[in-house]
């Protein structure tokens, strides 16, 4: 446990002195994290003036406490593994780390989180700017906010483990731009990041509900919101649990065989 | 004509190149299905709870997508490969091969590196393009077109002259993908109408970034809300554009072989 | 804009009182200075090339020595027009170098050996088409070069492989190739052998000194290879700290800075020398095995000579002159004293 304590310790303090290092382009980053939910923000924003009333229980306001808090969660969740990943692999470095005796996930959750850490200084500013402009309502449920953190933790796990395990799909195939692509195009809609999923089609959004991108982001900003039913969070915590077991049993599976192949082929 | 003639060459031997990878012509094909689709999406998920967007039909507003992935075709295709190898070779060292051609510099830069695979989202943009005109049932007339085409055109010389003054940055500083990105990033709000935008984001869209004569205006010239004073203002900009990075390119070169010192 | 017309007897490169110096920002460290550093910022002047003069013939080949940073290669730089001078004036071929008109870059190229212009991913022949459209080379001319140049290259089956498969070498080859498909009168060659191994070092200065003879195009080269420099240049101009040390013949060079020379002593068997004490004589570079080298000062030369061969049972002795790269050290350093 002391040992674990001091790995992590060491790493995190790296990744922090090297986030900093590169904080310019971490910036550049955390600027595009904000445009994206801006533009979506807009457009629904738009859509609620168009029509002159809420859409699926959201006005204008309540579409900029949904974003605004997609914004926040999504950066304390979100991962560039499959875009690095990618870039290991070119680089060969891919090869290089399977056979340290760290599992490399360590390293790559305390970068995570050193970013995260370090790029506070930066979303803070922007989460004050984007409701300063487009004022959001809140209503928070004192239930429902209790049980954020272990939505988000959870959250997290999904996310990371999921794409870390997609990523290591880079070690067998070369075109991984392929598979990143087409993940993100079916995370952008069934996540809840083009717009809440209840705006979706009816039959999409029951599918949506019970698939890992919903559980990655927008089941924790809905219940952020206070949006859902009792029954719902439950479920919703429910399927988050799954999912993240799965993605864990996912990528304990993919690393056992990376190394196996890895140690048969010898890089 | 002379630029035609260099674009052509280099294009062909860019297509010499990248025809050596096949496997990439489907990587580039299922790219811009996938984005071209989850734009699609996005514009059938909003038009699904609403008919018009601050007074965009659905139809007009597919052309909006239409015309945004043409220009980002067109980006992609010459303008951004050819500015990152310029600033490349101003890292490395190598422009001074370009330098000692007989050839105006700004032109072989502008054009040496083409990505001819990325011409399949200018065709998906026009496609889409085509296929909402047809679904507007709009009289598109000799006028319209015309309209069309040269502020299709005009946007596509703001945007390149934003691109060359971003990219004469090299001479002085060294990192500037991040501020490359950052392009693209804010490129992204041209998929919809900039009507949408509070103001100070729509001036920033028009003004830091050149999101509103790039896509915005040439898609109001495709679907007649364009008046002659914009078209002209956008001659105009274009004209101010192309000769102000002109003359930035010439000062940059100027800082680049040391004339002011 | 009237290009002026080359005259056949004037000098192909007159360089006058050529000085260029540079900028060069500086900072101390600290996060304080780093501040100042953006409203104010601290410059030093560089004085990289001082007031060079030199005259270069149609058809001579003259080799640039100097140690990194003496200014070679911002003296060949502002010759090609890449780079303007702070003072002083060049003309080549009758232009000015820093207007780069088109007339003058088609008639100049450059070679910078760390440096490729081949495109990486494609085939050398697509590099070497997109050339000839720069240059507006007419097919027929461009067809017969390429042949030309790939027979005495011997490029054959290079020309439709990616740059990224060749070998240093080969990429060598291409790239000396693809600089001179629009047959220029004016060759700067920076570092060209640069990495290269001996076999290809000298396969392209010979295809070089060839160009040079074919043509009768000027040369104007920078190596660390002495190599280089002994095989291809009758005329060396040495360059230190911007200023030209020495113009003239190499083998002038040699005479005029060699202080020592190297005496090789082969002595009879038996009789290795044992107890005599070499130093007496000169300074031991190396001994054993009956065999030593001695260097000593040039003008003691014949007296050193005479005792060692009346002294000591000579088998063989050789008289030698230093290692050119030995004599260009010593120029330096002569300067720095």
């Amino acid at each position: 446990m002391k040992q674990a304590l001091d790995l992590y310790g060491t790493l995190l303090r790296v990744a922090i002195a090297g986030n900093i290092q590169y904080r310019a382009a971490g910036m550049v980053w955390m600027l595009g994290m904000v445009i994206e939910p801006v533009i979506y923000l807009v457009v629904w924003s738009a859509v609620a003036d168009s029509r002159g009333e809420s859409v699926a229980g959201y006005d204008a306001r309540d579409f900029a406490a949904y974003y605004l808090t997609f914004f926040v969660l999504h950066h304390l969740t979100f991962t560039w593994i499959m875009e690095v990943f990618q870039y290991r692999v070119q680089q060969g470095s891919l090869s290089f780390e399977l056979l340290r005796p760290i599992h490399p996930i360590y390293a790559d959750i305390a970068d995570n989180v050193a970013y995260k850490l370090v790029m506070l200084v930066v979303m803070i500013p922007a989460a004050v700017v984007i409701a300063l402009a487009f004022e959001p309502r809140f209503q928070p449920v004192g239930w429902s906010l209790a049980l954020l953190p272990i939505a988000v933790v959870l959250a997290f796990f999904t996310r990371f483990f999921l794409e870390w395990g997609l990523a290591m799909s880079a070690f067998w195939t070369t075109r991984t731009t392929a598979v990143n692509r087409t993940y993100y195009s079916i995370y952008l809609f069934l996540s809840g990041r083009a717009a809440p999923i209840a705006l979706l089609p009816a039959w999409l959004s029951g599918v949506a509900e019970h698939l890992p991108f919903y559980a990655m982001i927008g089941f924790p900003v809905e219940l952020a919101l206070g949006k859902l039913s009792p029954e719902r969070a439950l479920s919703g915590l429910g399927v988050q649990l799954v999912w993240t077991l799965f993605a864990l049993g996912f990528v304990a599976m993919v690393w056992r065989r990376a190394v196996r192949r890895f140690s048969a082929v010898g890089g | 004509m002379n630029a035609l003639r260099l674009l052509w060459v280099f294009a062909r031997v860019g297509a010499m190149g990248e025809l050596a990878y096949r496997a990439n012509f489907w990587l580039q094909l299922l790219e811009s299905f996938l984005a071209m689709g989850s734009t699609l999406g996005v514009v059938a998920v909003v038009v699904s709870q609403t008919d018009s967007l601050h007074g965009w039909q659905p139809a007009e507003l597919v052309a909006v997508v239409g015309v945004y992935f043409a220009i980002l075709g067109t980006i992609n295709l010459v303008i951004a490969p050819s500015l990152s190898q310029f600033m490349q070779d101003v890292r490395e060292g190598t422009l001074d091969f370009t330098l000692t051609k007989p050839e105006d510099a700004q032109l072989l830069v502008s054009v040496s590196n083409v990505h001819v695979f990325k011409l399949i989202d200018v065709v998906f943009g026009l496609a889409v393009l085509a296929l909402a005109t047809a679904r507007l049932g709009t009289e598109v007339g000799p006028v319209q077109a015309l309209a069309f085409a040269s502020a299709l055109l005009l946007g596509a010389a703001i945007v390149y002259s934003f691109w060359i003054a971003l990219a004469t940055m090299a001479f002085w500083f060294i990192r500037l993908e991040n501020v490359l990105m950052i392009f693209w990033m804010v490129y992204g709000a041209g998929r919809w109408p900039l009507g949408i935008y509070p103001d100070w984001m729509r001036w920033g869209l028009t003004l830091l970034v050149p999101v509103a004569f790039a896509v915005t205006v040439p898609a109001e010239a495709l679907t007649g809300r364009l008046d002659a004073a914009t078209l002209g203002g956008a001659a105009l900009v274009a004209s101010f554009a192309l000769a102000g990075s002109r003359l930035f390119w010439r000062r940059g070169l100027r800082q680049y072989s040391g004339a002011s010192a | 804009m009237a290009a002026p017309e080359p005259n056949a007897d004037a000098p192909a490169i007159r360089v006058r009182a050529l000085s260029k110096t540079f900028d060069v920002p500086v900072r101390a460290a600290g996060l304080r200075s780093a501040l100042t550093s953006i409203v104010k910022r601290k410059t030093r002047a560089v004085e990289a090339v001082r007031e060079v003069s030199l005259e270069v013939a149609a058809g001579e080949i003259v080799g640039f020595l100097g140690p990194n940073g003496a200014g070679k290669t911002t003296t060949l730089k502002m010759l090609a027009g890449l780079l303007h001078p702070s003072a002083g004036q060049a003309h080549v071929l009758g232009f000015v170098p820093q207007d780069r008109q088109k007339a003058f870059l088609r008639q100049i190229t450059l070679v910078m050996g760390q440096r490729n212009q081949l495109l990486w991913d494609i085939p050398v022949e697509d590099s070497f088409e997109r050339n000839r459209a720069i240059y507006r080379i007419a097919p027929a001319d461009y067809r017969r070069t390429v042949d030309e140049l790939s027979d005495l290259l011997d490029l054959g089956e290079l020309l439709d492989k990616p740059v990224r498969n060749l070998s240093l070498g080969e990429r060598m080859k291409c790239e000396v190739a693809a600089a001179l498909l629009h047959t220029p009168r004016i060759l700067f060659l920076d570092e060209p052998t640069i990495g290269l191994d001996v076999t290809m070092q000298r396969r392209i200065r010979e295809f070089v000194a060839d160009y040079n003879r074919r043509t009768g195009a000027s040369v104007l080269l920078t190596s660390h290879y002495m190599a280089d420099v002994e095989a291809l240049c009758k005329r060396v101009v040495v360059i230190h700290h911007g200023r030209i040390l020495y113009d003239g013949a190499l083998s002038e060079l040699v005479q005029r800075f060699a202080s020592h020379k190297t005496l090789n002593l082969e002595l009879e068997e038996g009789d290795e020398g044992a107890g005599t004490d070499l130093s007496r004589y000169g300074e031991v570079v190396s001994s054993g095995a009956g065999r030593a080298s001695l260097r000593i000062p040039k003008a003691e030369t014949p007296a050193t000579t005479a005792r060692l061969l009346s002294e000591l049972p000579v088998k063989d002795l050789t008289v030698e002159d230093p290692p050119i790269e030995e004599v260009i050290e010593r120029v330096f350093s002569a300067e720095a004293e």
